[in-house]
């Protein structure tokens, strides 16, 4: 997982403490709050340049640092991004 | 499900199987028990024990549990169908059946084996009646989290639980309970557990003086006690996916249906007052005002119902219940049910005026439905869900519906 992905769910994870995010780190149970689901996907957007699926907006993505980790991922590839950082148009 | 070539003349007991016919059956003999006491019920708000028993002796308690373990191995759209026809007489009832089918549906598909052979032969034998104890101080009907910490201590679950509002919590003979997994780490993993009436000391506090759903007896209970491990239901800290899967689902498909049923009764009883002998010539069946406002009234029922037969369909069809277009399908539902089937009834009650629309002793009861009605709102706040599905509108900007 990139450092910056840890960075920007960390503001989200009110539970984390002193502990690192792992990538089988139960993102619920850290406090991710669904209320909060919108503007973790702007951050998303805006550190990553892309815009993840409507086909990904479910449970299963939003389970554990690594699974949403793994969508992004998908997609960086599927957008052709490479993960730098955008600047808004 | 099919219906017989005929209907069965004898009783229907918890052994007959599960036909159209037998759950019609089923569900009319506990609406004429809960005919016979609902004034004095409402009256008095104390719980409809009397129809209690029939929902037990006739195996409707039992109607989700597979054959396997002695029930009637019935759907959600059983469920469905008998929450319309209970609410049809008493919402309160109705209410109390619904939320039991709820709770034994996350024991039928969550529960471990141990606990399952265990209870769901009991339920099917009416012999438990199980309660949700998932409010907390606080926190409103937020089912996610939990302030109360469940400890593990020798392969035992210690429970201790205050919860402000238990339906029918005096009259269980179980509780499903939510509480903070152990060991206590966030309020955010909750687990759901089993609770034997004899594994509790029960205290009550305060009195249940509602506006309507007198019935339901929904009263404030601290719980202590211990149970075994096993009585977890599913993983612990998973309660979220129990609360996707089944226990929203449920709630909001078996309470609409409720609610629909108390909205279709009380037109039922509106119209067979009009049509009664008792209004010849006094009654102008050609009054335009009168006759849009049962247009109205059917129209709101009608909605309803198409809205509530979509999203059971969808229920039981999608893949995925947690994405966001069914979500707000599920949410919509509950919000329009709990709106419509409310105006349903205060249309109807200036359909036919003071007389039988106001007063308590007119065979309409539109004054009962009408405030067992209003409840529909709150129960789950429509103002929260309204929260909720405007971030999950958000989150699906091509808007494809379910």
């Amino acid at each position: 997982m990139d450092a910056r992905f840890t960075e920007l769910l960390t503001p989200f994870l009110k539970f984390l403490g002193e502990q690192e995010i792992t990538p089988d780190a139960s993102l619920r149970e850290l406090g991710l709050d669904s209320m909060q689901a919108i503007e973790l996907l702007f951050a998303i957007e805006d550190t990553f340049g892309v815009t993840l699926p409507d086909d990904d907006m479910n449970d299963a993505t939003f389970a554990t640092a690594g699974s949403l980790w793994t969508v992004i991922s998908a997609a960086m590839d599927a957008q052709g991004v490479d993960g730098t950082r955008v600047t808004a148009a | 499900m099919s219906a017989p070539a005929h209907a069965a003349t004898q009783p229907a007991g918890p052994t007959a199987p599960l036909t159209a016919a037998s759950l019609t059956q089923r569900t009319d003999q506990v609406a004429a028990v809960a005919a016979e006491h609902l004034a004095r019920t409402d009256r008095d708000a104390s719980f409809p024990v009397e129809a209690l028993a029939e929902m037990r002796r006739t195996g409707l308690l039992g109607l989700l549990v597979p054959t396997a373990h002695g029930g009637l191995g019935g759907t959600t759209e059983d469920v469905v169908t008998a929450s319309i026809a209970l609410g049809r007489t008493d919402m309160s009832v109705a209410m109390i059946f619904a939320m039991h089918c709820q709770q034994v549906a996350a024991l039928v598909r969550y529960g471990n084996q141990q606990l399952r052979d265990e209870l769901l032969p009991e339920i099917a034998a009416g012999r438990v009646y199980l309660a949700s104890v998932t409010t907390e101080a606080g926190k409103g009907g937020h089912l996610l989290s939990s302030e109360s910490a469940l400890t593990a201590r020798d392969g035992e679950l210690l429970i201790d639980r205050f919860a402000p509002i238990v339906t029918g919590g005096e009259h269980a003979d179980g509780f499903l309970v939510t509480m903070q997994s152990p060991p206590p780490a966030s309020p955010h993993q909750v687990s759901l557990v089993y609770a034997h009436r004899d594994q509790l000391t029960i205290e009550r506090s305060g009195d249940w003086q509602p506006l309507g759903m007198r019935a339901s007896h929904s009263v404030a209970l601290r719980l202590t006690g211990t149970v075994p491990a096993h009585h977890v239901v599913g993983e612990h800290g998973d309660f979220r996916t129990i609360v996707t899967t089944v226990f929203a689902p449920m709630a909001h498909l078996g309470w609409s249906a409720c609610w629909l049923g108390t909205a279709a009764g009380a037109l039922s009883r509106v119209i067979k007052l009009l049509r009664g002998p008792q209004s010849r010539g006094r009654v102008n069946l050609d009054s335009e005002l009168l006759l849009t406002r049962l247009s109205r009234a059917r129209q709101r029922i009608e909605t309803v119902h198409a809205l509530l037969a979509h999203t059971q369909q969808v229920v039981a069809t999608a893949d995925d219940l947690s994405v966001p277009r069914v979500q707000l399908l599920l949410n919509s539902l509950k919000i329009t049910a709990a709106e419509e089937c409310h105006q349903a009834v205060d249309g109807l009650i200036d359909a036919v005026g003071m007389r039988h629309g106001y007063l308590k002793d007119s065979p309409t009861r539109l004054e009962h439905s009408l405030r067992d009605l209003r409840s529909a709102a709150l129960n789950y706040s429509n103002d929260r869900l309204h929260l909720v599905d405007g971030k999950l509108a958000l989150l699906d900007a091509e808007v494809r519906l379910a």
